[in-house]
């Protein structure tokens, strides 16, 4: 993203264009604007910065804003890190999602509240005696639903040749409570050879959120290429 | 503020997780009824742990501390054991000792109970025109009891099955 805005503030031309492309985020872009006082200069920047910037919001931002969230949150720092990932790889690398999971999940954790509901109900009509083999079975099938894998995102790429089965890309992470270190799993299925690859990274999240815990996307998002690069390139290789 | 940044987080979500915030919410109470209606089961008591509520009980049960109740069929009801029972129509048990039983050689029994605070038997507290209690009318009898620390002499927290 940050390599087009550039671009595009050469390809305008003049001494503008140092200031304007290249920054981090849109915001500041504007505020270098400023430092350029004199009036030639201001000329041929306005049109640089405001090209810079409509690039700027073609990349992907998550909702065109950056993420911030309380730093001190371990679950909302693992949900924006995964969001985020998600996004990498949706938007980047144009892959698609795929729901199976992620709703079989869903379907299963609705079933055992159901198992519950309905207990509850059944002992309220026939009152507890009566009710103690319809109970028993729902308690004990309750803890059969509980399936805790760290799987968030199953995507996979159409074969860009017709050829059938797509090649999978899964997502997992983990970030254990109170502690700092984020685990973020990569596992590609290739949809041909049926080989499984995956590749990991375990860094803290100290290097991916600034002090006031807005998620810095430019530091975030080439550890994900660079995941998906390694696992990809293989394949090429083999 | 913090009212924006919460609509913010639910409007970033989309409608399959903020369908699993839900959920998770759901689990979490059918957690808990679950455990509670598997206590049901295992004890045989419709309420496994009950809270002492009056000082009729004591010295030995204060008001406050929790008792753990079983209701087993094949565990026969003696005096001198601590009983927690309702009376018809109303709604809030009642723990006290068994003081007298009749049995018949069926198993069918009529027992009469009485704190050991108080100075009357509780014929006083049944129904208009009843005299003992039965075996219907129990909802438990104690196992054990957690008491919280009242002096330092006193702590302590006993289970005997």
């Amino acid at each position: 993203m940050a390599a087009t805005a550039s671009q595009g503030g050469r390809s305008g031309g003049g001494g503008g264009s140092s200031g304007a492309g290249g920054g981090p985020s849109c915001g500041t872009s504007s505020s270098r604007s400023g430092l350029l006082d004199k009036g030639r200069e201001v000329f041929i920047s306005i049109p640089v910065i405001s090209l810079a910037m409509k690039k700027c919001n073609q990349g992907w931002k998550i909702d065109d804003k950056p993420v911030k969230i309380d730093k001190w949150d371990g679950s909302a720092v693992k949900n924006s890190l995964d969001d985020s990932a998600k996004k990498v790889l949706l938007e980047k690398y144009k892959y698609v999602e795929n729901f199976g999971l992620i709703d079989g999940r869903l379907t299963i954790c609705t079933i055992s509240c159901f198992f519950a509901i309905v207990a509850l109900i059944w002992d309220y009509m026939h009152p507890f005696p009566e009710s103690k083999p319809v109970l028993a079975l729902c308690v004990i099938s309750y803890p059969f639903f509980f399936n805790e894998k760290s799987i968030f995102l199953v995507a996979h790429r159409k074969d860009p040749t017709g050829m059938d089965p797509d090649d999978i890309w899964q997502l997992s992470s983990s970030l254990k409570r109170f502690d700092d270190k984020y685990t973020l799993k990569l596992t590609f299925i290739s949809g041909r050879t049926k080989q499984q690859r995956e590749a990991e990274f375990t860094k803290s999240i100290a290097k991916f959120f600034d002090h006031s815990g807005t998620l810095v996307m430019d530091a975030y998002e080439p550890e994900i290429s660079r995941l998906h690069d390694s696992l990809a390139t293989e394949r090429k290789i083999k | 503020m913090l009212s924006l940044d919460f609509l913010d987080d639910v409007r970033r979500m989309n409608k399959r997780q903020l369908y699993y915030q839900v959920l998770n919410f759901g689990m979490i109470v059918s957690s808990a009824l679950m455990i509670w209606k598997g206590l049901m089961v295992i004890t045989g008591s419709e309420s496994p742990i009950v809270v002492v509520l009056s000082g009729s009980m004591e010295p030995a049960f204060h008001r406050g501390d929790l008792l753990f109740l079983t209701n087993r069929v094949e565990d026969p009801i003696r005096v001198g054991e601590i009983v927690v029972f309702r009376i018809e129509g109303r709604e809030i048990p009642i723990v006290h000792r068994v003081l007298k039983i009749h049995e018949k050689q069926n198993g069918h029994i009529k027992f009469l109970t009485k704190g050991d605070n108080n100075a009357v038997d509780d014929r006083g507290l049944y129904k208009q025109g009843q005299h003992w209690l039965e075996k219907k009318d129990v909802v438990g009898r104690a196992r054990g009891y957690y008491q919280e620390n009242r002096s330092v002499e006193d702590r302590n927290c006993k289970l005997q099955v």
